[in-house]
């Protein structure tokens, strides 16, 4: 490549890349200082200058010395992990019903499934918090209650006997139902570019639905089940809004509730140890680093992109 | 040739992008000066500062340097006389060329609450007018800044703004901000200006000025303050009388602020409530977090907090564990919902509360004027007639027998900020005086009719024994209900459709009467850590209620988070034990 191309590249890609330094690189690399600092109540005057590691002692101390503290971290693990099988795997079921359904049908069901994305954060995390509140009033139990299968109201997620399953399961359905329209949308627009001939070829040949799925179609649309699986891998691990208020409003247990992204913004926001929440985040982004380098390897993501074989 | 059009073309688009930058920037600039008056002002100046004319004692408009007749005033020292130093400072900053200072005032709060910043308005209206009347050639404005909801994002937002010298210059917020602001150097220690203001400082209840003290120094002045009394319905009691013959509320107050009833009676009146069908539950509290209302349970059972000596947190074993000893041992028997800490505020707990499906509610007195404008019962708010039929209110009892009744406040307070006056000319150099303008502004703030109007219209109570006196006064409550009484326009007109809501003498007599608690009033630790061992105490009471924990495992779950924490186990000390021969109820 000669330097005028090189500069010519550079060139036009500068406003790209002036966008990832300013809202991407510089973050990360202000994390990871504010992490060796003692910054607290958010007094850059006094503490931004001093260095120490007494953030990542301190979250040490609490991981081996607090049980609640190793509870946010097997409810991450959990929530992370089995929210992410069903935003896939549901998504891609979702896709593949409205693949087959009539257009019409399957424009109103697609539109259905993205009311949770389009609900602000609050008014979505209200209706799943009377849902699933522990009095007759809430939804769930005044419909148990009605069909006979309780004979009193059960708090879901604050139980002692339920837990930590109950809050696990009311943070996995309430983050499930936004997650897996994301997965319903790439994965449909994926199987629609499929050529119609290969579906048509297929079916003549006598392939059944399932063979047709699983010859056919799967195959083509894997490099979306990479994309989806590791976009919403990291996007699990970092979202806390509506587990935020799950938590706050007390409709799950306080710590088989939080995740480590809640953590974090509890540390910065609620006790004000700005440091520690720094250090938290970074910890939060290298696991973040490592598994989604893991899950493109585990993948293939590599034999996926192929040089080009033609001349550019 | 690909090359050379791509490069043109890159060269017009960054030259329109600069472009754009550089017109936003000019535009903005242009915005701020022209918007730079401030919205809410609160002096009606008769003239333009600038164009009066000074009289004979006002020092000249004009720089210094022509003033050849007049000696220069002195730097002025507060002396403890507001309108002698409102005078000085006007005088001294007039005759450097300030003819004005600009404020700026924030709070948060409930609707009714906005005299947490119009009291400065009025302030300064009343400082203005004290300039004016001896012709001093300078005057105060003020920009307010009042949010609906609780002051914690205030504060926190106050914390960030301080650092790019945004934050409001005076602010009314909780307490239990000072130790933290005040460690980390964003308000002002006026210990110096308070010692020469004793008279004024003696106004105020002394359990109350504690909340203002850190470390043995002023960061602050009590604005408001409230009491948790102990609700008792009186249709549920009276059902009681019918079915057992048991009077409960004979001469309850006098019972309980002796310490005849204490826990142990109200446990075994709970049981009755519940047991003869009364009501469903006997007694119900806050959901969410055992700051405040529930703390009291530890200053109920003789137990503290705070170590004076030391400044150090306390663990009170033997108090902590009798308070999750009531709670475990309620919840088992079915008094109070095993999932209390998780019910809902409105769909929950105020509608049994409201409609009488408890005989006690620990509450707090601003829910005797809350259940008058909300629909909590029956889809509509309680009459104030109702709500006095209804509810019969105490102290919250004493532990065991010998220990003492109790209740809790949160006082809010001024807090001037220690760049206060940043936004005036020549703060670096005046800065010292800007501060005292802003103490004056709090001094004037705390006039007994704006904390007496404040705690009227907004169900709070008073923090100075004047106001509670001006509370009592028939003829000037009369006055206020009227609007009769000497207010800027501005600040009238603000709090005119509240006072006509609030300002009746049910409330009022309530009040007074609440406002005889504060005599008995605890406070929470003002300690940078409290909040994070205040965390641990909830969780800790949620697992006994829960069953999840007996009340001794719950003891010692406190006592481990505490030692879990490398922060918090140095600044906390655990003492005595568990109590062994003690019996509840």
């Amino acid at each position: 490549m000669n330097k005028s191309r090189l500069g010519t590249i550079l060139f036009f890609l500068s406003p790209a890349l002036a966008l990832v330094l300013v809202f991407y690189i510089i973050p990360l690399i202000l994390a990871i200082y504010i992490g060796f600092t003692p910054l607290r109540d958010w007094n850059l005057k006094a503490y931004l200058g001093k260095f120490t590691t007494q953030s990542y002692q301190y979250l040490f101390y609490l991981l081996t010395h607090d049980p609640d503290v190793s509870k946010v971290v097997k409810t991450t693990i959990v929530f992370t992990t089995v929210t992410l099988v069903v935003n896939v795997l549901g998504g891609l079921a979702l896709a593949l019903a409205t693949f087959f359904m009539e257009e019409r049908v399957s424009l109103t069901y697609r539109s259905l499934w993205l009311l949770p994305r389009l609900t602000p954060v609050a008014v979505y995390s209200l209706l799943w918090y009377y849902f699933f509140l522990g009095d007759a009033s809430g939804t769930l139990n005044s419909l148990l209650l009605r069909l006979g299968v309780i004979d009193h109201p059960v708090s879901w997620g604050t139980d002692p006997s339920l837990q930590p399953e109950g809050s696990w399961l009311i943070l996995i359905v309430v983050n499930g139902f936004v997650g897996v329209s994301f997965g319903m949308i790439i994965f449909y627009s994926a199987l629609k570019s499929i050529p119609r001939e290969h579906i048509i070829a297929a079916r003549i040949d006598g392939a059944t639905t399932l063979q047709l799925i699983r010859r056919v179609m799967l195959p083509q649309i894997r490099w979306h089940l990479v994309y989806v699986t590791i976009w919403q891998l990291l996007s699990l691990l970092t979202t806390f809004a509506h587990i935020f208020l799950l938590t706050e409003w007390g409709v799950v247990d306080r710590w088989w509730g939080t995740t480590w992204a809640l953590y974090v913004f509890n540390e910065a926001f609620t006790t004000g140890e700005q440091g520690v929440a720094a250090a938290a985040a970074t910890i939060l982004v290298a696991i973040g680093a490592v598994l989604g380098i893991i899950s493109l390897r585990l993948l293939g993501f590599k034999k996926m992109m192929p040089e080009p074989r033609g001349e550019l | 040739m690909a090359s050379r059009t791509a490069w043109i073309t890159a060269a017009i688009i960054i030259i329109i992008i600069i472009g754009a930058v550089a017109y936003y920037y000019s535009g903005k600039k242009g915005g701020a000066t022209t918007t730079a008056s401030p919205t809410t002002t609160a002096p009606p100046a008769t003239t333009s500062p600038q164009t009066t004319q000074p009289t004979t004692t006002a020092p000249p408009t004009t720089s210094p340097k022509t003033t050849t007749t007049q000696a220069a005033p002195p730097k002025p020292v507060l002396t403890g006389n507001v309108e002698k130093d409102i005078v000085a400072i006007g005088k001294y900053l007039a005759y450097h060329g300030i003819h004005e200072a600009k404020f700026s005032v924030a709070s948060a709060g409930d609707p009714n609450s906005v005299m947490r910043v119009y009291a400065i308005v009025e302030a300064a209206y009343r400082l203005n007018k004290i300039l004016e009347k001896n012709g001093v050639d300078f005057r105060i404005k003020i920009t307010t800044n009042f949010r609906r909801g609780g002051g914690d994002k205030l504060a926190q937002d106050f914390e960030t703004a301080f650092q790019a010298n945004k934050n409001p210059d005076i602010m009314a917020n909780s307490y239990k901000w000072i130790a933290r602001f005040a460690e980390e150097g964003y308000i002002l220690d006026i210990t110096p200006y308070v010692e020469k203001y004793q008279s004024f400082i003696n106004e105020f209840y002394p359990s109350l000025l504690k909340a203002v003290e850190w470390k043995g120094k002023y960061y602050g002045i009590p604005q408001d303050t409230e009491a948790r009394p102990l609700y008792w319905r009186t249709d549920v009691a009276a059902c009681i009388k019918e079915k057992t013959g048991t009077d409960i509320l004979a001469n309850l107050y006098d019972k309980v602020k002796t310490g005849q009833v204490t826990w142990h009676e109200v446990y075994k009146y709970a049981e009755l409530a519940v047991k003869t069908g009364c009501s469903k539950w006997g007694v119900l509290h806050r959901k969410g977090s055992a700051h405040p209302d529930l703390i009291q349970f530890i200053f109920a059972f003789g137990g503290q907090l705070e170590d004076p000596k030391t400044g150090k947190l306390v663990v009170d074993v033997p108090a902590v564990y009798k308070w999750l000893y009531v709670e475990w041992k309620m919840a088992r028997e079915g008094l109070i919902p095993k999932d209390m800490m998780s019910w809902d505020w409105a769909k929950q707990i105020h509608p049994a509360v409201v409609c009488g499906k408890t005989l006690i509610w620990i509450g707090g007195t601003w829910h005797w004027t809350e259940w008058q404008t909300k629909p909590y019962c029956k889809g509509r708010p309680l009459t104030a007639e109702e709500v006095k039929k209804y509810f019969y209110y105490t102290l919250f009892p004493a532990g065991d027998h010998g220990d003492k009744p109790v209740t809790l406040s949160q006082p809010f307070v001024w807090m001037i900020a220690s760049n206060a006056g940043k936004d005036n000319k020549e703060y670096n150099k005046y800065k010292d005086v800007y501060h005292m303008i802003a103490f004056l502004l709090v001094v004037k703030a705390s006039d007994p009719d704006l904390i007496a109007i404040h705690s009227i219209i907004s169900a709070h109570l008073p923090v100075t024994k004047k106001a509670a006196e001006l509370i009592n006064d028939k003829t000037w409550v009369q006055k206020l209900a009227n609007l009769q009484i000497e207010l800027s326009p501005e600040v009238k007109n603000a709090i005119a459709d509240i006072v006509k809501k609030t300002v009746n003498e049910i409330n009022v007599e309530f009040l007074a009467n609440a406002s005889k608690m504060l005599e008995y009033t605890k406070l929470t630790p003002m300690h940078p850590l409290y909040p994070r061992l205040a965390n641990i105490f909830r969780d800790a009471v949620n697992y006994v209620l829960l069953g999840e924990m007996t009340p001794d495992k719950a003891v010692q779950y406190i006592i481990s988070k505490v030692k879990a924490d490398p922060e918090l186990s140095k600044a906390v000390e655990i003492k005595g034990e568990i109590p062994k021969n003690w019996q509840f109820p």
